[in-house]
Formats: structure tokens, C-alpha cells, sequence
């Protein structure tokens, strides 16, 4: 019938456990506040060792007590039940040492420092175990964070391979990662949040505080799913609002899961789940347009300043720092006004200069646009005499020629070009040849047709 | 109610009725005058400084509405060419092939399928209707093309086909609407519309938004289908002209010259700048960066809206004819707008919509005469963007707003005179081709009849949230704030049409 005194007493460690860490204190300080020579305060600092040593007794015994019914693992207590024994037996210790007349000495105060840094190590370990070891270093700066090695998002998203998906186990290879990724920090054997641990398939069964959270083959009385389907402001609401929450089609894969009855072994084939569910997560080899590398981004009063010279000039995307810049409102850019682009020729990925009075010297130019990308020189006066020196442009993609003088044997000159993909060549001499031959990159000459057919003009 | 809360209802009530215009004055004395004072004591702001002019946080955005701004993702198009054939085109004629329903010609509908529905014409039981149009798949992809587009079949294998595309709208205004604006109801932004909005455009001369109609008559929705809706009234749709001149006054009058015309420009919009230093009320901002605008288009709109001096081979292409008003040559306009630098050109062809009412609107006949209309300025629009290299950056989409039944119309349950199909809202095709769209692809089933998409059924939504992403949008994150919540264009539905992505 007292069954339950014992369990009350450990849920009262995380109380207890402030007495002996105030009481300690408090003759610590006294010890090292005292005047030299005097002895006034050592009838205090006897009291307060002395109290110190009981409440650090009771709160040693009420912590095993908490770490026997809590279902605390041993590794994860062990060194914080150490280290609160030898406070607790430092304490006694020093009660027997110190008497009414004792000069503090050096000796006797290394001592009492030593009890002051195992009082601190057991309290940092207890939090360790209540508030999970990530406690301190959630709120450190990132630089802090990663010298102490600790990474924010510590597990990976879940990714599943397009080709023989069928094959994959639900539960583990499926459940389990987008549990781990979303759950896991606060439900694993270290923080028992709501006792409810989902490291494990057979944890998961176990449920928490309030019972089973599983109910095979129905999602919406499964407390695992439904949890996380409640408003967000719901007081019930898992994962807590303010934490990262689970992408809707997370959710939906766990309910087709607890759907499918729930099950350890089944594979996603057995599981009968529909591959339009799986796609937002099939890993994808895209290998990015622009380059990988990194540059610095664009000022913004630079950005301003081309863009009150007349270009277009904006970053392909938000937050990258590859820029495109346009002449399409600036026709009249010639090879003088290059000089307008160099502050910027690092990050130049995307340059439009079609229709402007460029001359083929403004080639040598683009040639140390190293990141470039896409080049566009429709309708301008080159012929591609110089277009050699773009081999220097590492990372040329696309190329424009269309309307320009090009000749076929000056593309020859970009054949065999490490990057580029696709060159257009329409209404050009070399476009117009007959047979342009092959070339490493894809050649678009154009001049579709579409021959004239009887039902062009029968009218019904 | 109890009756203590009677009595308190009744003491309030009666000291209600003894309150008079005197009270009422009296009130006004204390209180008022505390509403007078704040604003003097703290500014409108609490916590500003009163003796300061209050600050106008204009950004770059609210002087230069238009200017361009960097998508949130990597996009793969930066302009779309939307081609809307209003009336809606029956796809059991041009890409939907069925065979059971040429052997099923002529019976009487199954009645499960026609349980619970409602038609726009159609009462009782109609008969089954037959494809009118021969069939064969063409091109590597082995796509579905009927011979009313033969041109058409020649390009299939540059577009992804959505085959069970579904509405649920069966009148043509409302099912414009949403096709156009994401809602039936009236006073939401267009597609266009959003488009700019999050991406401004990127020729300063031109406006970021134009719409071209062809077919004799505009769309049934009216002009808010390519409305601004609650978004800033600068990113609605510019209408221009098809025939004469693009956009009416455009030309100077004769005897002022181009000087004197930006003198008056200059002049105005100085004497809107002292009005905006005085007010700081921003629409005047927006009317001095109009009329800079209007001034600047006066040099790039004739040139870019005319067609004439394009090459005899490209008329030929497109089957363009200069001065007139024709799809075809909308369609050459739109490609030259997207080369010089505007986002989104919607064009609008008007006479789809093939009841069998009449010779225009049958199946077999008028059908075939529109699809003669666009057949050869579609394949050539394809081909035009892929020989510039501009379908690599430029999305086209293709589409009704909905499509047409497998049965044929019995209007008031009558036979009528010609063969016609009524409005169908389950199942009906579009395509999208050019920029991050796969090339010969074809997403969606529907069953023996077309009556319903039985596999892979994109909705409208799905649709938009499709385009939003080639065009490096998040379809959910993309909001605008309007009474007091953030809208988007596909409301809370859609979802990426992942399959046709290239």
C-alpha cells in the first residue's frame, strides 16, 4: 500500500538536490570571506557543513530512488551518483575537520575548493540528465557550438531511392528516420519527456504516460499521429510549437504507416503504399546550373551603381551571389563600358548583351569572367574570331550567337570546351551551313520549318 | 437569465434612455480632446518622435514597382507564354484518344456515370459521341495527336501533356477564373498578376504583364481575369491591341516632338515630386514612375508590337498575316515580348466552345477551323522559342478552363442539328513545355469513355503551384497580407506536378 513512498521521495531529487548546493555554498563562501586571523564565522560554516552533508545524503538516496523507479539507464547516472557521494562524503569530511578555533590555511582550502568543483561537476551532470547534455549549448553563438563539436540538426532527413523503394523496411527504414529526425530529442532513454521513449519499434509499443500511442490500422486513434495533426496552438500539439515540426508529407507517411498496421517488418511494397507518397523524398542527383564555388556577394550600393548605369543586375536567386546582369534596357554598352562590369566579374554567372554595339574585342573581356555561365550575344557584331579565349571561362554552359556574323570555323575554335553544353548559332553563316559536323557541345542552328499542307486551308 | 442579471439588465437600460445630447456633448469635451492629444504628444506612432517628420519607409520596391527582383529558388523559366483557348477545346477530338468511345458511338450514356452530375445543357440520358478526328501518335514520345492538328503533332515531342486535368467549374466565367486567378469568386490576382508581382520584369520599357485577344471577342470572365485583384493596381495585365495600333496614343500628336514631350513628362513629375514632399503619400510615386514609363514605351512598344519588318521565313512559319487581327499573330508578338525581357504573355483565343449549336460550334466543322487557326501558330511559337534558345528560359502553357464530355449535347434533351460536346469539368487535357518541363512526357489516365481521370488527376491548383515553381516560387510560402491573413494564389491546395518536371 506504501508502494508508493519511494517513488514520491526520488521525484523529489530535482528539489532536495538545491539544498545541499545552497547550504554548501554558503560555507564556501564564508570560509574564503572571513578575515584572516579571525575564527568568528566558524561556528556558521560547521553548521552549514554539516547541513550540507545531511541534505546531500538525502538527496543521494531520493536520487536513487528516482534513478530505481524512473527507468533511467545506469551509464547515463553513473558518474553524477559518483560524484554526488563524494560530495556528500567531502562534506562530512570536512565537518570532522573543521572545529570552532581552526585557522583556514591553504591546505584546508584547497580542500574546500576541491568540494566546491565536484558539487559543481555532479549539478552540471544532474542537468545533463534532466535537460539532455545539448541544454547550455542550444543558445551558444555557432562558433562556440561547433568548437564543442555540437551540430544543430543532427539527424539526416530521410531519403529514399527511386529504384526499388518496394524493398525498403516501413518501420525502419522509413518511420524510424523521420521519428529520430523529429521526436527523438525529447523521447529518448536520457529525456523520457511524457515517459515515452521512440528510439526503439518495441519502446514505440510501449507508449508513454497516457498509455499506448499505437493503434494498428488506425491512424486517428493512435495518439503518435494524431498528436501531430492537432492545431498548432494545441496545448497537445507534438512536436511543441516552437520546435522543428515534421513536413505534412512526413506525417502522411506515418499515417500510412499506422494504417497499414503498424508494423516491424512489413516493406513499403507490403505495405501498400502509393509512390506518389515517397516522391517528395526520392534522393535527387541535380547537379546545380551555376558554379559550386563560393564568392563573396555583391555589395549592395555596387548592385545600385549598375543598376543606375543602365543594367539589369539582380542575383539569380535569393541569397546567392552569382549575379546576372542585362543590357537589355542598355543597348548603346559598347567595349568602353566593360570597365562599368569588373568590380563585379567574379560573380558575374549570367551576362545578356544582346543587341548591344559590342565589337569582338569585348571577347578578351568576358574571358576572365571565370564563373560565367550563360553568355549571350545575340544580335551583335561578332564573328567569333576570338572565341578561343573563352576556354578560360571554366564554367560556360550556354552560349547565344544567334544573328551574329559566326562562322563554322570559328565555333571550331570552342570545340572540345570543358563545360559548355549548347551553343546557338541561328541566323548565322555557320548556322546556314549545310553540314555543320559534330561538335562536343549541342549545336542549334534552327531554321525550322513547317512546309505548307492541304489542311492549311480547307476550311470546314 | 437570472434575475439579478435581469436588474442589472434593466438599471443599463435605463440609465441608456436617460443619457442625452448634453451627455453626450459632455462626454465629447473630456474625451475627445484626450484623442486630440495623443497624436500631438506621441505622434501617430507611439514612441516616435514627435518633432520629427514622420518617416516614409519606402523601399526601392514602392518607387520601382516593376523593377526586378531574384526569385526565392533557383527557377528554371523567367518568362511564360500562357495560351488560353477560351471556350474550351475538346480534347476527345485532339489528344485524348478513346477508343471504346468510337465503338460505344451513338449509345445511350451509362447511367453511373451520369448519376449525381450535372451538366450545363445536358438533361436526361445523352448519347455517347464518338472522336470526330482520326488519331495516331506521332514523335519519339508517341504522343496522341488527332489529325486536326497536324502541324501540332510534328512538335509533340517538345511538351509534357496533363491528360486528367479536373475544375470544378462548369461555366465559363467562374472556371475562367479560377483557371486564371485560383478562385471562381471575383477579386483575386491573376496568375500574371502574382508573377510580376514576386518577380517585377526585367525591360523597364515595357510593361511586365501583356495580354493579347484574338478570336473576335474577349474572354466570357471579363477583364479580371487578368486583373491585379488586392495586389498593387501597377501588376494587373496590360491589353493590347491586335490590330492598329497596340496601345491607343501611344504616338506623339503630330507637330510635338519628342523634346517637348519629356519636358511636359519633366515638368509634371516635378510638380508631383513637391506634392509627394509635402503628403509623402506613395500612389504619387506611382503615378511620376507611370508616366516615366508611358514616356520610355513610346520608343521600345511600337517597335517590339511590330511585326512587319520580321523576316518572310518567319512570317511563313507562323502563317502570320501583318494587320490583322489573328491567334498567329499574337503568337509572333508574344515571342518577340519574351525576347525583349516581359514576364508573363497571356493570350486569350476566343470560339472554343463547341455546343453543336450551330456550324461554328460543332465538333466536326467549327472545331476543325479553329484548330486550322492555331495549329500552325502553336507549332511555330515552339519551334521559334527553341531555335533562339528562349524555350530553355520561357514556359508555355497550353489549356481551356475545362474541358468536354464524352456525350453529345442534347440541349433541353433535344437532337440538335450539329455534332457538339457540353461543358466537362472531371477530365480534360492541357500541356506545358520550355522551361524546367520535361520534354515528351504525358501525366494522367482517364477511363475508356474520358469521362473521368482515373490516374495521376492534377487540379487547377496543382497546376499553378507547378508554374509558381519553374518560376522559383514555393506555391505556399508565396503570400501577400489582405485582410488580416496572407493569400496565395493556390488558396490551400495544389501540389507539384512532380512527374512533368524536367
Amino acid at each position: 500500500m506504501l508502494d508508493f513512498i519511494l517513488p514520491l521521495l526520488g521525484r523529489f531529487h530535482p528539489l532536495l538536490v538545491h539544498l545541499p548546493i545552497g547550504i554548501l555554498i554558503f560555507g564556501v563562501l564564508l570560509i574564503f570571506l572571513q578575515k584572516k586571523g579571525s575564527t568568528a564565522s566558524n561556528p556558521v560554516i560547521r553548521l552549514a557543513f554539516l547541513l550540507g552533508a545531511i541534505s546531500a545524503t538525502l538527496a543521494g538516496i531520493s536520487g536513487f530512488f528516482q534513478y530505481q523507479f524512473e527507468g533511467f539507464a545506469w551509464d547515463s547516472v553513473q558518474n553524477h551518483l559518483i560524484a554526488g557521494v563524494i560530495s556528500a562524503i567531502g562534506s562530512f569530511y570536512l565537518f570532522t575537520q573543521i572545529k570552532d578555533d581552526t585557522f583556514f590555511n591553504f591546505k584546508i582550502k584547497l580542500q574546500v575548493l576541491f568540494l566546491f568543483l565536484v558539487l559543481t561537476v555532479t549539478g552540471h551532470l544532474g542537468g545533463n540528465i534532466s535537460r539532455g547534455e545539448e541544454y547550455l549549448l542550444e543558445v551558444m553563438p555557432a562558433g562556440i557550438q561547433s568548437l564543442a563539436g555540437y551540430e544543430a540538426a543532427p539527424e539526416k532527413p530521410l531519403e529514399i531511392p527511386e529504384q526499388g523503394w518496394e524493398e525498403l523496411v516501413f518501420y525502419g527504414e522509413v518511420v524510424q528516420p523521420i521519428l529520430n529526425q523529429n521526436c527523438k530529442s525529447c523521447h529518448n532513454p536520457r529525456n523520457l519527456k511524457g515517459e515515452f521513449n521512440l528510439t526503439s519499434f518495441e519502446e514505440l509499443l510501449k507508449g508513454g504516460e497516457n498509455g499506448e500511442v499505437l493503434k494498428a490500422g488506425n491512424p486517428e486513434l493512435s495518439a503518435l499521429f494524431a498528436k501531430m495533426i492537432l492545431p498548432l496552438e494545441d496545448e497537445d500539439h507534438m512536436p511543441p510549437k516552437e520546435k522543428r515540426q515534421p513536413s505534412k508529407e512526413e506525417i502522411e507517411l506515418i499515417k500510412s504507416w499506422i494504417a497499414a498496421g503498424a508494423s516491424k517488418t512489413n516493406t513499403l511494397g507490403q505495405g501498400g503504399i502509393e509512390e506518389k507518397l515517397l516522391e517528395p523524398f526520392f534522393h535527387k542527383e541535380e547537379i546545380p546550373f551555376y558554379p559550386l564555388t563560393e564568392v563573396a556577394a555583391v555589395p549592395a550600393d555596387t548592385l545600385s551603381k549598375l543598376r543606375t548605369a543602365g543594367f539589369f543586375a539582380e542575383t539569380v536567386l535569393q541569397g546567392s551571389s552569382w549575379l546576372k546582369v542585362s543590357c537589355i534596357n542598355f543597348a548603346d554598352f559598347t567595349d568602353k563600358d566593360w570597365v562599368l562590369l569588373k568590380s563585379v566579374k567574379d560573380q558575374i554567372a549570367y551576362l545578356d548583351l544582346n543587341g548591344t554595339q559590342v565589337s569582338e574585342g569585348i571577347l578578351d573581356s568576358i574571358a576572365s569572367l571565370t564563373n560565367l555561365t550563360v553568355l549571350k550575344l545575340n544580335q551583335t557584331g561578332i564573328s567569333g574570331n576570338q572565341l578561343g579565349t573563352l576556354a578560360t571561362c571554366k564554367n560556360l554552359k550556354m552560349l547565344y550567337l544567334n544573328s551574329t556574323q559566326l562562322s563554322l570555323e570559328n565555333l571550331s575554335a570552342i570545340n572540345q570546351h570543358p563545360s559548355l553544353q549548347k551553343v546557338f548559332a541561328f541566323q548565322t553563316p555557320a548556322g546556314k551551313s549545310k553540314n555543320p559536323g559534330k561538335f562536343s557541345f549541342e549545336l542549334e542552328t534552327g531554321n525550322y520549318s513547317l512546309p505548307k499542307i492541304p489542311a492549311d486551308t480547307i476550311v470546314y | 437569465m437570472s434575475s439579478i442579471e435581469k436588474l442589472v439588465f434593466e438599471f443599463e437600460m435605463q440609465k441608456l434612455q436617460k443619457q442625452t445630447r448634453r451627455h453626450f456633448l459632455m462626454d465629447c469635451v473630456g474625451k475627445i480632446g484626450g484623442l486630440a492629444m495623443a497624436p500631438l504628444l506621441f505622434g501617430c506612432e507611439p514612441g516616435t518622435n514627435p518633432a520629427k517628420p514622420m518617416s516614409l519607409n519606402l523601399s526601392d520596391r514602392d518607387l520601382n514597382p516593376l523593377s526586378p527582383l531574384a526569385p526565392p529558388f533557383a527557377s528554371k523559366a523567367k518568362s511564360i507564354i500562357y495560351l488560353h483557348m477560351a471556350g474550351s477545346p475538346s480534347q476527345l477530338e485532339l489528344f485524348d484518344f478513346k477508343p471504346e468511345l468510337v465503338k460505344n458511338h451513338n449509345q445511350p450514356c451509362p447511367e453511373s456515370l451520369l448519376e449525381g452530375r450535372k451538366f450545363a445543357f445536358i438533361r436526361g440520358v445523352p448519347n455517347l459521341l464518338g472522336p470526330q478526328a482520326n488519331f495516331a501518335q506521332h514523335g519519339e514520345s508517341g504522343a496522341w495527336v488527332s489529325d486536326f492538328l497536324p502541324h501540332f503533332a510534328k512538335v509533340a515531342d517538345e511538351v509534357s501533356f496533363l491528360k486528367a486535368v479536373h475544375t470544378d467549374q462548369f461555366n465559363h466565367g467562374p472556371a475562367q477564373l479560377f483557371m486564371q486567378t485560383g478562385s471562381a469568386r471575383l477579386g483575386r490576382p491573376s496568375l500574371g498578376s502574382w508573377v510580376t508581382y514576386g518577380l517585377g520584369t526585367e525591360n523597364q520599357n515595357l510593361p511586365g504583364f501583356v495580354v493579347l485577344t484574338s478570336g473576335g471577342k474577349t474572354p466570357d470572365a471579363g477583364k479580371s481575369i487578368w486583373g491585379s485583384g488586392f495586389l498593387p493596381s501597377v501588376y494587373q495585365g496590360v491589353q493590347c491591341r491586335s490590330k492598329g495600333d497596340p496601345v491607343l496614343y501611344l504616338e506623339d500628336p503630330s507637330g510635338m516632338s519628342r523634346d517637348l514631350k519629356k519636358n511636359l513628362i519633366e515638368a509634371i513629375n516635378t510638380v508631383n515630386q513637391e506634392e509627394f514632399n509635402t503628403y509623402g503619400d506613395p500612389e504619387i510615386l506611382a503615378r511620376i514612375n507611370q508616366y516615366e514609363m508611358a514616356y520610355r514605351m513610346q520608343i521600345e512598344v511600337p517597335e517590339v508590337m511590330n511585326i512587319n519588318d520580321e523576316p518572310e521565313s518567319i512570317h511563313q512559319l507562323y502563317g502570320t498575316e501583318p494587320g490583322v487581327e489573328s491567334f498567329a499573330n499574337n503568337c509572333l508578338l508574344a515571342r518577340k515580348l519574351v525576347e525583349k525581357g516581359v514576364r508573363f504573355v497571356q493570350l486569350y483565343d476566343w470560339g472554343w466552345d463547341t455546343h453543336g449549336t450551330d456550324h461554328d460550334g460543332s465538333i466536326d466543322k467549327g472545331l476543325r477551323n479553329k484548330c486550322r487557326e492555331i495549329d500552325r501558330p502553336i507549332s511555330a511559337l515552339l519551334l521559334d522559342l527553341k531555335q533562339r534558345g528562349l524555350l530553355e528560359e520561357t514556359l508555355v502553357v497550353w489549356g481551356g478552363e475545362f474541358g468536354r464530355t464524352p456525350m453529345q449535347e442534347n440541349r433541353e434533351g433535344k437532337t440538335m442539328g450539329f455534332l457538339g460536346r457540353d461543358h466537362h469539368v472531371d477530365a480534360f487535357t492541357m500541356w506545358m513545355a520550355g522551361g524546367g518541363i520535361k520534354r515528351g512526357a504525358s501525366h494522367g489516365k482517364t477511363d475508356d469513355f474520358g469521362f473521368q481521370g482515373i490516374e495521376d488527376q492534377v487540379s487547377v491548383h496543382d497546376i499553378h503551384a507547378t508554374i509558381l515553381h519553374v518560376m522559383g516560387f514555393d506555391h505556399e510560402k508565396f503570400t501577400h497580407d489582405f485582410q488580416g491573413r496572407p493569400f496565395r494564389l493556390t488558396d490551400v491546395e495544389g501540389e507539384l506536378i512532380r512527374k512533368i518536371l524536367a
